[in-house]
Order: C-alpha cells, then structure tokens, then sequence
C-alpha cells in the first residue's frame, strides 16, 4: 500500500513538470525553427523577443518578405496578386532639380513591393512631360494627379493666414480621388500611405502596413530633432502617448511617414481631409486623423514601435552657381 | 515516529505538488497571451498558408515564363559581365537609411557585386547586418582613415578629399581576389565607384555594362551646375562641360565614368591620389589608364543625365540630443521650437532661381546675396590653394 501512494506522489509531482517542459519546447521550438529554415541570422536578431506572437507573426512576415525581395529580383514590378490589399502610395510633388532623382530612386524602392498603387500628385499647373515620361517608364501601378498650391497664400508678415503647409492640397486631392474611384462597398482591400519624394523606406514597412485594419502606427527616424520619434505602447500592445520632444502633447504627435490608414476607413468617413489653413505646425497630421480614429484604435506595428522601418531623409539643395544669370547648360537636357 | 515522518513527506509532496502547479499556471499565462489571439491566430495562420501558397503560384508562373524564355537566351547570350561597385561608407546618422536605399536600387541589376569599404577600424554589425538582409551578392571590407586626412566637424565637404584609402582598398581587393581566380573569364567585368549618397538609375548600370576600357557618362547636379558631361563629337570625347577647372585631365565626377577590370587589373598600381589637389581625384586614377580619345561615351553619346550627385542634408538634431546621440544615449533634451522652415548648414546654399514661387521677398534677398558673396569668397580661397599647392608640387 505505501508503495503505491509513493508511486502516485511521484507521478503527482512528475507530470506537471512534463506537462511544463512539452508545451514550453512546443512554443519555443517552433518560431526559431521557422526562423532558422529562411535565414539564420535572422533568427539570432528575433531570439530576444518579448511576446511570443509578435515574435512568431515577426518571422512568418519575414518568411514571406524575404522570399519576395529575393524571389523578384529582376523582375519588376511584381506580379499582381489577388490576395494582398493593394497599398495605395500618396506623394505629392513639386518641380526643382531635384525631383526626377528624388522620384526615380523612390521608383526603384516601389518596384520591389506588391500591390502597389502610386499616387504621384504634382504641385503644378499641367502635369509635366518629366514626371509623366518617368512614372511609363518604371512599369509601376499609378496614377498622374495634379493641383497647383495658389501662391497668393504666401503674404509676407502675414501671420493670421499662414501659407498651407507644402503637399496639404495634393494629398487632399489624392484622398479625393479615391473616394471617387473607388466604392464604399466594395471588397476591394486597400491601405493607404502618405510618401513624401525625399524619405527612405525599408521593404519591410510596406509588409508592416499591409495588415492594417484602421490606422497603424510605427516610428519615424530623423523627426523632431531627434534620433527618431515613436509612439508609446503600453504592455496591453495599445497606443497610450508619443515620444516626442516636440510638443507631445498633440492629439497625433507622428510624422506624415509614420501611419497608415485603411481605405475602408477613408471611405467611411468621407469629410475626413488634411485642414487647409489655420493648422499649427506640426499638427497637420493630427488634423485628419483625429476625423477618423481615436488613440485607442491605433495599432503599433515595427515590433510594437521598437524598429524603425522609415528615415525622415531630407535631399540637400544643389548648389546651382556655376549656372550664372543665363544658364550654362544646355536646357533642354532633362535632370 | 514513522507518522511524522509520513506526515512531513506528506507537506513536502503536497508543497512540491502546490509549486509545481503555481509554475505551471505561471507558465501557462505567459503564454496566455498567445492565447489571447488564438482567434486571430487561426485567421492569420490561414491568410499565410493562403499567401504563400499565391506566392509559390505566381514564383511557379516566372519559372515558367523564364524557362520559354531562356533556351533562346542561353543560345545567344554568355553571362553578361558583372559589374563591381565600390562604395565608401562612413558611419553617420543616415548612413543606414542611404546604404538602404541604396541596395533596393542594386537588387533591380543582375550581375553586380557590391564592394562595401567602411571608414572604420573594424566592420559595424549595422552595415554587416544590413548586406546580410540585402539579398545581394556582396564583400564587406573596411579601411580606417588616417585621422590627420579626415573631415573635422564643420569642416565644409570640399576640405579634404573622401573615401580615397576605401577605393583604394576595394581595388586592391578586387585586384587580389581576381589573381587567385585563374581563367580568362575572371577578367570580364566592369568596375564602378559609387558613393552612398548619389541617386542611380537602372539604365546607367546597362549603359556601363559594354565598357571595354573606361566609358563616360553626364552626371546631374554637380560642379555648381545642373550636370556636367563630356562633349561628344564624331563618336568620340573631345572636351568636358563642366563649369568649374574645365582644365582638369578628367575634370568629371566620381559617378561619371566606369572602368573595365581588364583595365584595373592591367595597371596593378593605378589608384586614387589622397594628395592630389581638389577636383583632381579622379584624373589622378585616370592618368595613367586612358587618354581623352579612348574614352568611351555612353547614355545616348553623353546626352542623357541617369546618375544625379545628390547629398542628403545632415539631420538636425537639438543640441543636447545631438551630445547624446554621440554617447549612444537617447536623453530628451530641453524643447526648443523647432522652425518649420528648412535651415542653412555650413554650406553655401543658393536656392534655385526657378524656384522663386517659395517665400518671403526681401529677406531672401538679402540671404541669397550674402550667400553669392560667400560662394565667390570660398571660390578665391580654393583658387588660391590650388595655386599653392601646384606651386609646391613644381618646386
């Protein structure tokens, strides 16, 4: 009889350690496995993740973003796929030497993503041969808006009607396109994204994006003066503030390059543009998303905020003197 | 006594039976939170066993699209020659997001190989990690400066040349790594310097491909003018367009010309001279290679820009933020209003008069002829360098 009670002591004591040690090796095992299968670097960077889901979501995204980049090289843009929700890209733009270098290197960032729709808005009378010229010959998905900011916003000393922030009515024209394109009740996915033509993307922040379901959120490197600007997430994974020096306390303390929106979103709530005049700045992003989405509803992505995906980069302006008064070279040269 | 002794094992199984269990739970709400999302976990699962099987069926549709396409090709066509970027990269904070977009430009070019020489002492995990993710086919190598040829802080770009001891050490690699490839197919290649801030497009690396010893190109937006290029006739260069020291041997940028390896690995001692005056880098590695007449002209006999000098401005940072970002920390420093305006750095910067739509009158004036003034200043005193400078070397 006591041998039988040690027996059963003994098996009391043993099987919750068994239990214990199977499923925490199941859950261990299987995300660093799916790691290691594409790229072992890869799984020696993730290895020091949090949460267990956002490490396995990680290297399943990274499965299939690695797969892409390297699958479609030399192949562009490419194919279109049924299942992914097209990412809608708004840029606006304006004329000045810079531009096509600005738009082509852009271009050759866009031509590695998926389902990509570029909206390329010109601040410009007439859409112009060059930018109509670069966007045929990249292949890409776009569309050629164009609306030209009126130049008698700008009075000198005029501080009760500042001039409209640069891009506010091509990006609004853009949002106005596609509520007229494209119906509220259509099943079409979509996310749509605000690019400006001197920032750098990572391919990794399209994927990120990709699941958007309202409005998603990531950090912003070169912002604000600091090394990058990010939003705060609490340990629940939501939104409850911004790390940001300047003026934290906005309502949507984020650059224009740091959110997404659904399209189902925009659709929905149609009156929802960029505010036009009167907006401080720094808060012309607050200025339409605070018409369509609460902080509670952002949804961080970048690892819950802690990786940056996309660099505030700024292009120099070229220094132009060796052109004198009447223009060294040849015009009719495109640059 | 033997009841005691029951008894206490009995506290101690049960103890042991309490803790396990506790861990167990433990255990269980740690990995709670995945279950928090199962319901979303079977949903997500789902979408990318969809995904990629819509990936491996649009990969299959390539593969078979390549395969109708390749028997002609391979017929024709031998492995077109690869083409060797040299890139000098130094630590700064863009340089993550130049190298970035950099390599996404590389991935549309088949057959290229990107040869990565840091300023460094030693090679950064950044950059490592980053040509690990690129999916190109690259070499990582790295060559410190000497400290007494390196650029101070505000020091002005043009003070000092840069990346010379890093092209210098990619050739000398290239030139290595080549010798102990026996073969006359190692020798097929075309060799381009390619600095992390320019903006490169796809045709310029087709147009490169063909060169049998050193081929020029125009490049946008560089020596003070919308592009500098050589001039074309008959097929052949005969002068350079170029506003500034058009007396120069090769007076054209770093990204305007490519060289064959066959002619790298000719001219085992040919590379770029750190002593040489400003502007003079890239004749002192041409000099000994080529002449004027046996220079190749490419993109549409040099009509074309496809390659632009444009450099990205230097993030601000505020001023106690940008101590700390030296020491790897990220204090929040004191608020400062932060203009909503573009700001001037050390250099000299003349808006573009095509762009008189932007702001404020007068001021601007003002500013632009300040700034004309300090450009004609800079101008006497570079001359006046070069003038020293032509003089020691004549002594």
């Amino acid at each position: 009889m006591p041998k039988r009670r040690d027996i059963l002591a003994i098996v009391l004591i043993v099987l919750p350690w068994t239990l214990l040690i199977t499923v925490w090796h199941q859950s261990a095992i299987a995300p660093l496995l799916a790691i290691r299968k594409d790229d072992g670097v890869e799984g020696k960077r993730e290895a020091g993740g949090q949460a267990q889901d956002s490490k396995e979501y990680c290297a399943s995204d990274k499965d299939i973003v690695e797969v892409v980049r390297t699958e479609y090289v030399y192949m562009r843009p490419p194919p279109w796929s049924d299942v992914l929700p097209t990412i809608h890209i708004i840029t606006p733009t304006y004329s000045r030497p810079v531009q096509k270098a600005e738009l082509t290197r852009l271009a050759n960032t866009f031509l590695h993503v998926p389902n990509l729709h570029w909206i390329l808005v010109e601040d410009s009378q007439r859409r112009t041969p060059l930018v109509t010229r670069l966007l045929r010959e990249t292949g890409l998905n776009y569309t050629h808006l164009n609306v030209e900011t009126p130049r008698n916003y700008k009075l000198r000393g005029d501080t009760r009607d500042p001039r409209i922030p640069r891009g506010t009515m091509q990006r609004n024209l853009a949002l106005r396109w596609l509520r007229e394109t494209f119906n509220a009740n259509s099943s079409q996915a979509g996310i749509v994204y605000f690019a400006d033509d001197d920032n750098t993307y990572s391919l990794e922040l399209f994927e990120e994006m990709r699941s958007t379901r309202k409005v998603s959120v990531w950090p912003v490197a070169f912002v604000g003066g600091l090394r990058y600007e990010s939003p705060k997430v609490n340990a629940a994974g939501k939104v409850y503030g911004w790390k940001t020096v300047f003026d934290p306390h906005r309502p949507f303390a984020i650059d224009m390059a740091g959110f997404a929106i659904n399209l189902r979103l925009i659709l929905f709530k149609p009156q929802a543009y960029f505010k036009l005049r009167g907006v401080k700045g720094g808060y012309q992003e607050s200025s339409l998303l605070r018409e369509l989405v609460t902080l509670n509803d952002l949804e961080p992505k970048a690892a819950n905020c802690t990786k940056i995906l996309v660099w505030h980069t700024r292009t120099e302006k070229p220094v132009l003197v060796n052109e004198g008064k009447k223009g060294f070279t040849d015009p009719n040269v495109e640059i | 006594m033997a009841t005691r002794m029951k008894l206490k094992l009995k506290t101690v199984f049960v103890l042991y039976f309490m803790v396990s269990l506790l861990g167990l739970v433990y255990a269980l709400m740690q990995l709670g939170q995945r279950c928090d999302c199962t319901e979303h976990d079977l949903p997500k699962d789902r979408t990318i066993s969809r995904l990629r099987g819509e990936l491996h069926r649009l990969q299959e549709q390539m593969r078979k699209s390549e395969a109708t396409k390749q028997p002609q090709k391979h017929a024709v066509k031998p492995s077109p020659p690869t083409i060797f970027v040299i890139t000098p990269t130094y630590s700064r904070l863009v340089q993550k997001a130049e190298l970035t977009r950099m390599s996404q430009t590389f991935l549309h070019v088949p057959q290229l190989h990107w040869i990565v020489v840091e300023d460094s002492p030693h090679k950064t995990p950044l950059v490592s990690d980053l040509l690990v993710k690129s999916g190109l086919a690259y070499t990582h190598l790295h060559m410190p400066t000497a400290k007494d040829r390196k650029l101070q802080e505000g020091d002005p770009s043009w003070l000092k040349p840069r990346g010379v001891e890093q092209r210098n050490e990619g050739l000398r690699w290239l030139r290595e790594d080549r010798r102990a490839q026996p073969g006359g197919e190692s020798q097929q290649g075309v060799v381009y310097f390619a600095d992390d801030d320019n903006t490169y497009s796809l045709q310029i690396f087709e147009e490169m491909r063909s060169t049998q010893r050193v081929s020029v190109w125009p490049v946008g937006l560089v020596g003070g003018m919308k592009y500098e290029r050589p001039v074309v006739e008959g097929g052949k260069v005969v002068r350079f367009h170029t506003g500034w020291r058009p007396s120069r041997p090769f007076p054209m940028d770093m990204a305007g010309f490519a060289v064959s390896l066959k002619v790298v690995l000719a001219n085992p001692e040919a590379c770029f001279d750190g002593e040489a005056p400003m502007g003079f880098l890239e004749s002192s590695f041409l000099q000994g290679l080529v002449t004027m007449d046996e220079l190749e002209p490419k993109a549409d006999n040099c009509s074309k820009v496809l390659v632009w000098h444009t450099r990205t401005e230097k993030p601000k940072m505020k001023k106690m933020g940008e101590d700390n970002e030296k020491a790897g920390r990220g204090k929040e420093p004191v608020l400062v209003h932060f203009p909503v305006r573009e700001d001037e750095d050390d250099q000299v910067l003349i808006r573009d008069k095509k762009r008189g739509r932007e702001e404020e009158g007068e001021e601007e004036r003002r500013m632009k002829r300040e700034q004309e003034e300090g450009m004609k200043v800079v101008k006497r005193t570079t001359m006046k360098n070069y003038r020293k400078v032509r003089e020691n070397r004549q002594k």
